[in-house]
């Protein structure tokens, strides 16, 4: 029961962000309610399947291909490209930790550590997060651009007219 | 009226649409679509190259085929969704309605006028947004409300900052600066149970989401130049976060 009570704090919360960065790109007040929902099934899903052990990669891109295809029907419905709403919803799953994580290690393997050992683990704990954050990035923008791009004749058929 | 005049005020416009978007935060291929879109309403064949900076375009009248070319340079980037939406919508309406001239060049000088979301709320939305990313990787409500005023103090700098014209980068490495130098207060006297998280999701706000996510879109479009250009961009504002985090770390000398 927590642990789900945690999950839907988890996606309240993932909305709530994805809202707020909706509010700094200005996005209309219409799209709002959209951003807020998407952001919570982002929530949702991401969990729910990090729960089940799968990779952060793989669960980011999942997410955000859960943006992208549902933002369309979405845009027909309320009269909204998808971008504005899609944007903010992918937002907060950024890898700001990894990538925090990436800087923190570049610094002390840079600065501060003189021990060989523990420069091999920095050296570790640099590629494995760096990794990460740039693979969860492309993931991101893959997931949510695929179901666009694949799609997108059926928007363009009207210049013809 | 005479056609070449038309034609230079028709160029005007579709130059003021494109560049609107290009700053606005559309991708390549929509200001190209919406040119398309609205050329074709007003008789045209509008045949163009848009760059980060500039937009070069030739317009072609499809009756007589006299032509106008002109170049136009963009003002500064302000990502701005609501006019990317008002003019999308805009689009489809001038091609169903058959919209004239005048009536489209209303409606773009009217979405030019909407205003902003005030800036008390951008900030506290922003702030909130900073709690939200503390709490998704794993701060208590301690952390998260570090993160949130780390967060509103580094977005108002941020704005100030932008009020003193200061260089884009700049302005981001300031405020990265200070908001994770707050944060690292609460590693310093270790306040909440994981101040890691909170000083790591400090300086979320200023991740160029946008032009990193319109910068894949580019390239898979085939607007490489375009798409190259946006990663730069997105790279220079994370070296720049990069760079203000490292002041503060160094600062604290954080392990």
């Amino acid at each position: 029961m927590t642990d789900l009570l945690k999950i839907f704090e988890l996606a309240l919360w993932t909305g709530i962000a994805g809202v707020g960065f909706g509010i700094l790109f200005n996005i209309p007040r219409k799209a709002i309610l959209t951003v807020f929902i998407l952001g919570f099934g982002v929530g949702l899903i991401k969990s729910v399947l990090l729960k089940m052990g799968l990779n952060i990669i793989i669960v980011s891109f999942i997410a955000a291909l859960f943006v992208g295809i549902f933002s369309m029907p979405l845009a027909h419905k309320i009269h909204q490209p998808p971008v504005v709403f899609s944007i903010p919803a992918v937002i907060p799953m950024i890898p700001g930790y990894f990538a925090y994580k990436t800087v923190l290690a570049t610094m002390n393997f840079t600065f501060m550590e003189a021990a060989t050992e523990k420069r091999l683990e920095l050296i570790d704990t640099i590629f494995t997060n760096g990794f990460t954050m740039l693979f969860i990035l492309i993931s991101l923008t893959l997931g949510i651009s695929l179901p666009l791009l694949l799609l997108r004749k059926s928007t363009i058929k009207k210049l013809d007219k | 009226m005479d056609t070449q005049e038309k034609l230079e005020e028709i160029a005007n416009l579709l130059l003021e649409i494109s560049s609107l978007l290009m700053v606005s935060g559309a991708n390549t291929n929509r200001a190209n679509v919406s040119i398309d879109r609205f050329a074709s309403v007003l008789g045209c064949k509008a045949d163009r190259m848009i760059s980060h900076k500039n937009i070069v375009m030739t317009l072609i009248d499809k009756k007589t085929g006299k032509s106008y070319t002109k170049v136009q340079s963009i003002p500064p980037y302000a990502i701005n969704f609501a006019i990317i939406s008002a003019i999308s919508r805009a689009s489809w309406y001038a091609i169903d309605r058959r919209w004239t001239f005048n009536h489209i060049e209303k409606e773009i000088a009217k979405i030019k006028s909407k205003n902003r979301y005030p800036r008390l709320l951008v900030l506290f939305a922003v702030s909130l947004a900073g709690a939200g990313f503390c709490n998704i990787f794993g701060g208590d409500y301690i952390n998260m409300a570090v993160a949130m005023v780390s967060t509103f103090t580094g977005l108002f700098v941020l704005q100030e900052a932008h009020k003193k014209n200061f260089n884009v980068y700049f302005r981001v490495v300031l405020a990265s600066f200070i908001a994770s130098i707050i944060a690292a207060l609460g590693v310093v006297f270790e306040i909440g149970e994981s101040p890691d998280v909170a000083l790591a999701t400090s300086i979320l706000f200023l991740v160029p989401g946008v032009p990193l996510i319109n910068s894949f879109t580019d390239f898979l479009d085939n607007y490489v130049l375009n798409g190259t250009v946006r990663f730069a961009i997105g790279l220079m504002t994370v070296l720049a976060i990069a760079l203000g985090l490292f002041g503060a770390i160094l600062i604290f000398q954080l392990q």
